[in-house]
């Protein structure tokens, strides 16, 4: 347990936005954490290997979601690009490049009450996700992906089917944030 | 304003007046009243009925732990509550409340019948009388027993109001802001830790509410703790009132229910009415107080008797006076500090009755100071009064007899046994207790969770020792993050503080058959019930408490545990604890459906998984069907069909020319790896080395035990990769058992698994014209038979999108799968439906789609299938690779049992009557005729109305049924047993010839 003051629950009734983002080159990339240098160098960036950080570069991102196991976003104009790099190396290096650019959809959640309205589904604690951090994590019940872009900028990947369920929720919370109880 | 509000009394605010109606009659109160203070101020103490006996009740507390003021409270349309504690319902503008179990008044109710009854109606009663005649249960006792049963009208209409839910994580959460509270959330604030006080009451303070005589740190009590809330806020300490602790479970994860707008004369658009908090505390501090224990004397029920302690809240936080004359009964030195208040206030005090032969000296003083009578060493010997009291008989005690009683008049009477140690939320994490027998309570023992336990809630008493345990409990908080507080306790001046003596019951001289001493008022229990179920031979007070209901209603027994734990033990000769206490769950009070709901209602119930097509089905008017998570179109109809119509149209269609089906709930995986075919080798029965790239088989996946879980078809995309398909409920949990395996039985293996589910979507295309509806969209792909046949798989593009071929068949006709990014499932959908026109291209639903594959002897897991079915079993014997040396469920395959004959196997089901719809699910006989009961064969697992073979059709699982091909089986049913010949069940285009075209 970790000692963090003047951390608390707050239901302010602050502003907050929720904003679809557009689709992106997003991939699954598994691979043995020994081949994370060659794997690194294959995207052009290098691969985090503490789970729940990412780097980023060239307009490429890489998060650490796993011991083996990254995902990769990128303009959806390299998406070739980049399965074509892989698929070069495979012989040499095995891995698992998989196209999940349909499987997800993402919104941005911007604002001075993201965090509470994140709390109306998320058990995390998430004054412990840094800004920079992601993490696979559940909203509502529901699989997600939750990137703490900055302060209080946060991104939330959804499977495509359930997305829907997700912003109703997040729909709803932003009306009762706004009612300020 | 009546006489009985004392001016400028309380923290009331005697400026705003608030309107208010209760049984359809119009009353004022105050700003800060409860409904429970604005009524006794307005001189009226009836409140409602008694469950079992309907006896007028007026309220006893003050608190959340009211049994007897329970009533209806409504604002408009669907927002109507049964059973609001009137002490606990904040004055509103224009509420509504309404007395219960009642007919047809308060006053006047017929069901009071009861009352002069209760000879009858003893513990056990229920037990005893509805044994016999056996058949009269179901026809009348359990109707009559049912209409009878349950307290308040539960609310008809949909509830208009929304209900919310919040995750919190703090350092340390202090339930219960009294003086013990607030002293250790300041003092764990202070040493830098971030805080939660939470509070079910509308303003923190707790019992210093009540006693704003006392000083603390040279200050009145309500100017230090109005010092103390600004403190709070100053270090940031949320504190939440209205806000009840009702549950503390693993981990320190306590559930708070906060009530949000049952309070405001307006509700805020869009606010919820309550919000669940689900907090994740590093500590706890339970500052919950004490309970206040009534006597147990003979008529302790009528209106107008109240805990003394309640008495002293109404008079001093609310400003009411109970009454014009008041009588003390107690066996504790704090009611002595509520007689002096009231007579302070106005009220005549008619006598401090104490059962105790020398109560403190000092207290006499005060006592004599004001002229107050007192009567020490005395017994409650009865009462009077029907709606409200009107006098108590009390008789001096001497050597355990009871003297000569004397009757005083009074129109109020505030009693006091003791204080109880309020350790609900202590018992749920299962601390164990044990039993102080100077106090007659249970103490907190060991724990289980990083809590403290503060205060009167362990047993304390005067606010200088709770004060400097809140202080203590802060500091012990904060210790354990490391940090070092640096606070001193508070000085107290003019403290309370106070000891008791303990009884069961108050000695009467009353005829035994005339006694009505209440233990439970909400469930009506009476001391003698308690002796009844003891002298009837339950010796646990478990058993005690369902023979008797008491402590089973509501409050859960936080007023009645105790006295009947005291009064079975003394009965039974045995010290409490060897009778036991019953255990407190969750919630601590009784806490709205909706709240533990929060926002899963309507169309949030569940989460309703929907594919890129789904919207054209819905406008379409397609009728859904759950599937797992899923919602999925079942059948399209047409104007004037029903589901049966539709059906039988949509099967015709696709066998004779094309139909189209909405795939993409299937689940997909992709394994990829250099290992990826030997990791295909031990998960799946079929053998996958020699599958070549661009080919697909069907694969079949059992659990460890031999048996069936899943399906589908796998595709070999390239060497080092297969698309592998699941049924549509079983995606996840194939994906986790693969998972599992890999990681913990073949971390050797070089493979990965990605869940591809959503990444495509999926339309099924089959029928005898689907070549011609694909061939013009297909781009780089000869779709000929010859160069791309049954079982084949391709990357290409379909309709312009870039798209996985699959040509599969689960229909027996001719068909193709295209999987395309999921983003253009809908458009390459439409693209297909415009191509198929010239075709009557139909889309189908899943209804249809299980017609089909049952006319070819298809399995659904699931289904067909029960989690008891081998491959051999299911017919699918080919599937399973002989020269295989392992796979997931090989060796249980071996094993006898699964090997024996006798074994149920899959066949086909023809009724003699082709117009009969067998029932799924009905069971099969060899000859209905021998007696009953006779042995079952097996039972039908799939029924359909096939059009294609122009008569019903079955799947049946039966006991050696490939070796009865033929003969003659029997299925009763509840219309009568029919006559069924067992067949295969693939009874379409048996050869297959046409999904090869």
């Amino acid at each position: 347990m970790t000692f963090h003051a003047q951390k608390r629950p707050v239901a302010a009734a602050g502003a907050v936005t929720i904003e679809d983002l557009a689709p992106e080159a997003r991939f699954s990339l598994r691979g043995d954490p020994a081949d994370a240098g060659i794997l690194g160098r294959t995207l052009g960036v290098d691969l985090p290997t503490a789970i729940g950080t990412r780097n980023e570069k060239d307009g490429r991102t890489a998060l650490c979601l796993g011991p083996d196991e990254w995902v990769v976003l990128a303009g959806e104009a390299e998406r070739d690009a980049i399965l074509d790099a892989f698929a070069a190396i495979e012989a040499d290096t095995p891995h698992a490049l998989c196209d999940i650019g349909d499987r997800e959809v993402s919104v941005r959640i911007v604002g001075p009450d993201a965090a509470a309205l994140l709390a109306m589904g998320c058990p995390r604690d998430l004054s412990h996700l840094a800004p920079g951090r992601a993490v696979r994590t559940v909203f509502d019940g529901v699989s997600i992906v939750l990137w703490r872009e900055a302060e209080e900028v946060y991104r939330l990947d959804a499977w495509r089917s359930s997305a829907p369920y997700v912003r109703e929720l997040l729909e709803t919370g932003v009306v009762e944030l706004r009612a300020g109880l | 304003m009546t006489t009985l509000r004392v001016p400028n009394g309380g923290r009331v605010r005697h400026d705003e007046p608030v309107a208010f109606t209760f049984d359809g009659k119009s009353y004022t109160g105050l700003r800060g009243d409860t409904l429970a203070s604005a009524l006794l101020a307005n001189g009226v103490h009836l409140m409602g009925r008694s469950f079992k006996y309907h006896r007028p009740r007026g309220p006893v507390t003050a608190g959340s732990e009211e049994p007897n003021a329970l009533v209806g409270t409504s604002r408009g349309k669907g927002r109507s509550e049964p059973n609001t504690r009137a002490t606990m319902q904040e004055l509103r503008h224009g509420l509504v409340a309404e007395s219960q179990n009642r007919s047809p008044s308060l006053k006047f109710d017929f069901g009071a019948v009861n009352d002069r009854l209760h000879p009858v109606f003893s513990a056990g009663f229920y037990y005893k009388t509805f044994m016999w005649p056996k058949s009269f249960w179901d026809r009348v006792y359990e109707p009559v027993i049912r209409a009878a049963a349950g307290l308040g009208t539960a609310p008809k209409e949909e509830d208009p109001d929304t209900y919310a839910n919040r995750y919190a994580h703090v350092d340390v959460l202090v339930v219960g802001a009294g003086p013990t509270g607030i002293a250790a959330a300041l003092t764990a604030a202070k040493a830098g830790a971030g805080v939660v006080l939470v509070d079910e009451n509308a303003e923190i303070g707790g019992a210093l509410l009540s006693d704003p005589s006392v000083a603390i740190e040279g200050e009145p009590a309500w100017t230090w703790l109005a010092g103390r809330i600004g403190e709070l806020a100053a270090l940031g300490v949320t504190v939440m009132t209205r806000t009840t602790a009702i549950g503390y479970y693993h981990q320190n994860m306590v559930a708070l229910a906060e009530r949000l707008t049952d309070h405001l004369d307006e509700i805020p658009q869009g606010a919820p009415r309550e919000r669940m908090w689900q907090v994740r505390a590093g500590q706890v501090v339970l500052a919950q107080g004490a309970l206040e224990k009534p006597l147990v004397f003979n008529g302790n029920d009528r209106p107008g008797i109240m805990l003394a302690g309640a008495a002293q809240t109404y008079l001093n936080r609310y400003g009411v006076r109970i009454g014009e004359r008041a009588a003390i009964v107690t066996s504790h030195d704090s009611a002595w500090y509520t007689a002096f208040n009231l007579a302070d206030s106005g009220t005549a005090i008619a006598a401090i009755v104490d059962t105790r032969s020398h109560p403190n000296a000092e207290l006499l003083g005060e006592a004599r100071r004001r002229q107050i009578r007192v009567l020490v060493g005395h017994t409650v010997v009865a009462t009077s009064g029907r709606l409200r009291v009107k006098s108590i008989t009390v008789a001096p005690m001497t050597n355990g007899r009871v003297g000569k009683s004397q009757t005083i008049a009074c129109d109020c009477v505030a009693a006091c046994g003791g204080w109880t140690p309020s350790l609900h939320l202590f018992s749920h994490t299962k601390g164990t207790l044990r039993w102080d027998e100077a106090s007659a309570a249970f103490f907190p023992d060991r724990k289980s969770e990083a809590c403290e336990i503060a205060g009167a809630g362990r047993g304390l008493w005067g606010y200088a020792p709770v004060l400097a345990d809140g202080v203590a409990a802060g500091t012990a908080a904060a210790s354990s993050f490391g940090q070092e507080a640096r606070a001193v306790a508070p000085g107290v001046k003019g403290d309370r503080p106070g000891t008791g003596a303990n009884h069961a019951v108050l000695a009467t001289s009353v005829k035994p058959g005339r006694v009505r001493a209440f233990v439970d008022f909400q469930n009506d229990v009476t001391a003698k019930d308690i002796r009844l179920a003891v002298s009837e031979g339950m010796k646990s007070i478990e058993h005690v408490k369902r023979y008797t209901t008491n402590g089973m209603a509501t409050d859960q027994g936080k007023l009645s545990n105790i006295n009947g734990l005291m009064i079975a033990a003394e009965t039974l000769g045995k010290a409490p604890p060897e009778v036991g206490l019953t255990t407190f769950r969750p919630p601590y009070t009784p806490t709205t459906f909706a709240t533990f709901a929060g926002y899963h209602r309507g169309t949030h119930f569940e989460v309703t998984r929907k594919t890129p097509i789904d919207g054209w089905a819905d406008e379409q008017s397609a009728v859904f069907e759950p599937v797992g998570q899923w919602r999925r179109a079942r059948y399209y109809p047409k104007a004037g069909e029903d589901m049966d119509a539709a059906v039988e149209r949509e099967c015709r269609a696709t066998r004779q020319s094309v139909g189209i089906f909405d795939a993409t709930t299937l689940g997909k995986i992709e394994v990829a790896g250099p290992d990826a075919a030997e990791f295909m080798n031990r998960v799946y029965t079929n053998p996958w080395t020699k599958l070549g790239v661009g080919k697909a088989r069907y694969g079949v996946l059992l659990g460890e035990d031999g048996f069936i879980r899943d399906d589908g078809v796998v595709g070999r995309v390239s060497e080092t990769l297969f698309h592998v398909t699941t049924t549509t409920g079983g995606a996840a949990r194939v994906l986790t058992m693969m998972e599992d395996y890999r990681q913990t039985e073949w971390p050797d293996l070089k493979v990965w698994l990605t869940s591809t589910t959503e990444q495509w979507a999926v339309v099924a295309l089959n029928g005898p014209n689907a070549r011609k509806v694909l061939e013009p969209l297909t781009e780089g792909l000869d779709l000929s038979n010859e160069a791309f046949p049954m079982m084949s798989l391709a990357d290409c593009r379909v309709a312009g999108f870039r798209a996985r071929l699959f040509r599969l068949s689960f229909t027996g006709e001719l068909g193709y799968e295209v999987n395309v990014p999921a983003r253009h499932g809908l458009a390459l959908w439409k693209a297909l439906m415009e191509a198929g026109e010239p075709y009557d291209i139909c889309p189908y639903g899943t209804e249809t789609m299980h017609v089909l594959r049952a006319e070819k002897g298809f399995i659904i897991v699931g289904q067909d299938t029960d989690g008891t079915v081998t491959p051999d079993d299911a017919g699918l014997g080919w599937a399973v690779g002989k020269k295989k040396t392992d796979f997931v469920g090989m060796r249980s395959l071996k094993r006898p049992d699964l090997a024996a004959t006798g074994r149920k196997q899959l066949v086909g089901l023809q009724p003699e009557d082709g117009s009969l719809l067998l029932e799924e699910g009905a069971q099969i006989v060899a000859d209905p005729d021998k007696p009953v009961p006779m042995r079952m064969l097996g039972h039908v697992t799939s029924s359909y109305r096939s059009a294609a073979l122009g008569r019903s059709i079955a799947m049946a699982l039966v006991a050696d049924g490939r070796q009865m091909m033929g003969k003659t089986v029997y299925i009763p049913m509840p219309d009568g047993t029919h006559k069924a010949t067992i067949t295969s069940a693939n009874a379409y285009d048996p050869d297959g010839e046409r999904a090869k075209m």
